[in-house]
């Protein structure tokens, strides 16, 4: 007997046997339903993350921050190192060949006056390349220029969170503003930003990015020329051309700085080390969501073991019968697996079916973030078809090892 | 010679005793031959059945069918000799319930495994004809009486164009009159050159085949001719 054969004894078999084939295969469908939907969340929440870090700036980027010198006897050359500074942005600028762009960043807290209104408002310091400048499009206006930051000039572009209170309905470029005293002309409004993070338990409906739009912007030589004097910086974000050129770029700064400070007296981290960490925390989830998905199918897979072993029973002899017109052990064998992949094959179609109902709940109802891709779906029919065919394995051996003059004799 | 056995013996151990079936049994059966096998239960007849039928091996001797030994076969090659040279009919019928007549009766080419399935149903259908049975191809054996079971299930034994036909008991859940037409069958069966073989208690069945073998504890008691079928 050959499988196409076998497979279409299976289907008949199931077919003559409907109410044992729903019982047996009511742990499958659950058990693929909930690998269905675990993996469907588990992607969701990647695919979520991946987002959140595309919105950050992407994964080209990498952050140097100064390292905290904590002993006591400085080096000469620990203490004669002025740290991150405005003119090493500009170096990683003109010497680094795989830079994408530089965003130095000056961050001051400082008073913002216009007419009898006063806010004590977070003021940065940057340049024309600051890189959310692209993905965060402009309301009114138009962002800070290179002549800007050449020519020291007091312009500045404001969050979109005050505009209303300081502005009203009037026209706001063009208005003059007054920071730590010193008059600003606003030349821009930036749109405003939103990330909510869907089903998260602490504070779901936040508005994860409000933070960008209560920032303003001035360029940072004005900011070191008016305010800070010294150009030291508090970090540095810098990009990759390319996600691939990131470890290039990681090396090309850390020479370059390290030749400026004498020493290496600085932090080099990629965004995509931070979303690796992420992912981390992630997996331990992913790991229990595993377990659960796993157990059910286990049970599933027992389930079955125990309605075949039952059913073999109940077939003696029609496996006697069988034997005695020719079929042999490794005939019976594959009948009786053949019949358990296929009723789990069933399963698996039908557990598919309430597992994509199941996401349409978690994620309408719940709100929590899913995603669906052919590869999930194929993933969790497989496991269906690998359940039928480990617990298939033991009575399909009892099935074709069984003696046929016993199984003719059986009442 | 179809068969020849020599010294058979079948001993089963069940634990604290051992029980000898079958004790010494050498016999030989030609081409053609209408034989019935008979004695009291537990006199080594079903078991020398079961080994004639391959579906039992001996504990010793030897037995070779159609000129070739097969008292050492096993398995698989054993499950050849049974599909290509036996055909069984059993007391109670043994067809398959959920499946019809043809499928039932295609069984046996499926497992032989030369054939597609179009031409499985034809050859089944034919013998099913054959029988009588061509108003009854698509229906289940429950749906048929107990004698039209008993031709479908001779339609098996013969699909595949076995060299010895083993009844065992072949009448015995039939009545009076429908035993009479499934012992016209094998007569007639009988008479177009088919080896057949009954194993049975009751001497009017055996009475139809020109050769009596009698069994008392596990070795031949009588072995005679007989006037042959009426």
């Amino acid at each position: 007997m050959n499988l196409v054969e076998s497979i279409g004894a299976g289907v008949r078999d199931m077919a003559s046997h409907r109410g044992r084939a729903v019982i047996t295969v009511v742990g499958i469908v659950l058990g693929v339903a909930s690998v269905v939907t675990v993996l469907a969340l588990m992607r969701g929440g990647e695919q979520q993350s991946l987002a959140f870090f595309d919105e950050m700036g992407g994964l080209r980027e990498i952050r140097i921050t100064n390292r905290r010198i904590d002993h006591l006897m400085m080096t000469a050359a620990e203490k004669a190192s002025e740290q991150l500074t405005y003119r090493d942005a500009q170096a990683i600028q003109d010497e680094c060949s795989s830079v994408g762009y530089v965003d130095p960043e000056i961050v001051r807290f400082q008073t913002v006056s216009y007419g009898d209104k006063t806010y004590q408002m977070k003021v940065l310091g940057t340049n024309r390349e600051y890189p959310y400048a692209d993905t965060m499009p402009l309301g009114e206006g138009r962002w800070l220029s290179d002549k800007d930051c050449e020519n020291y000039a007091n312009v500045i572009v404001m969050g979109p969170t005050y505009r209303d209170d300081l502005f009203g309905d009037q026209e706001a470029i063009g208005k003059t503003i007054l920071v730590d005293g010193v008059p600003f002309v606003v030349v821009g409004i930036m749109a405003k930003k939103e990330f909510y993070f869907q089903g998260g338990g602490a504070g779901g409906d936040r508005n994860v990015l409000e933070w960008f739009n209560r920032s303003h912007y001035i360029p940072i030589t004005t900011m070191i020329k008016r305010f800070t004097v010294s150009d030291r910086l508090g970090g540095l974000e810098i990009a990759a051309k390319t996600v691939d050129l990131v470890p290039t770029l990681m090396e090309e700064t850390r020479t370059l700085l390290t030749r400026r400070h004498g020493v290496e007296d600085f932090n080099l981290e990629a965004k995509s080390e931070q979303m690796q960490q992420r992912s981390e925390q992630e997996g331990f989830f992913n790991i229990i969501f595993w377990a659960i998905a796993f157990v059910s199918l286990f049970v599933g897979g027992v389930v079955i073991a125990n309605i075949m072993l039952a059913s073999i029973t109940e077939r003696i002899r029609e496996i006697g019968v069988r034997k005695a017109i020719g079929a042999s052990d490794r005939d019976l064998f594959m009948q009786f697996l053949v019949e358990a992949v296929v009723v789990t094959a069933a399963g698996g179609v039908v557990g598919l079916v309430v597992g994509l109902g199941l996401v349409a709940v978690v994620s309408g109802v719940l709100g929590m973030p899913t995603s669906l891709s052919p590869g999930i779906m194929l993933s969790a029919f497989l496991c269906a078809v690998g359940v039928g065919l480990v617990f298939g394995l033991f009575p399909a051996m009892k099935a074709g090892r069984l003696n046929p003059v016993e199984a003719l004799r059986y009442e | 010679m179809l068969i020849a056995t020599r010294d058979l013996t079948k001993s089963y151990d069940l634990g604290a005793v051992e029980v000898q079936a079958l004790r010494g049994v050498s016999m030989e059966i030609s081409e053609g031959e209408y034989l019935a096998i008979m004695g009291p239960s537990g006199s080594g007849k079903s078991t020398l059945m079961h080994i004639l039928g391959c579906l039992d091996t001996p504990s010793s001797g030897s037995y070779v069918l159609d000129g070739s030994e097969v008292s050492g076969l096993q398995g698989r090659d054993l499950a050849r000799v049974r599909n290509k040279k036996i055909g069984f009919v059993f007391q109670n019928f043994n067809l398959l319930p959920r499946i019809d007549l043809v499928s039932n009766v295609s069984l046996p080419l499926v497992y032989h495994g030369s054939m597609g399935k179009a031409e499985r149903a034809q050859k089944a259908s034919e013998q099913l004809e054959r029988l009588g049975l061509g108003h009854r191809l698509r229906h289940k054996p429950n749906e048929l009486s107990g004698g039209e079971r008993q031709r479908a299930a001779i339609a098996r034994a013969l699909v595949n164009k076995p060299s010895i036909l083993l009844a065992d008991e072949p009448t015995g859940n039939l009545d009076q009159k429908t035993g009479r037409e499934i012992m016209d069958i094998l007569d007639g069966l009988h008479r177009e050159g088919r080896t057949v073989v009954i194993v049975t208690h009751d001497a009017n069945v055996a009475d139809h085949a020109h050769r009596i073998v009698r069994f008392e504890d596990g070795a031949v008691a009588e072995d005679r001719g007989n006037g042959g079928p009426r």
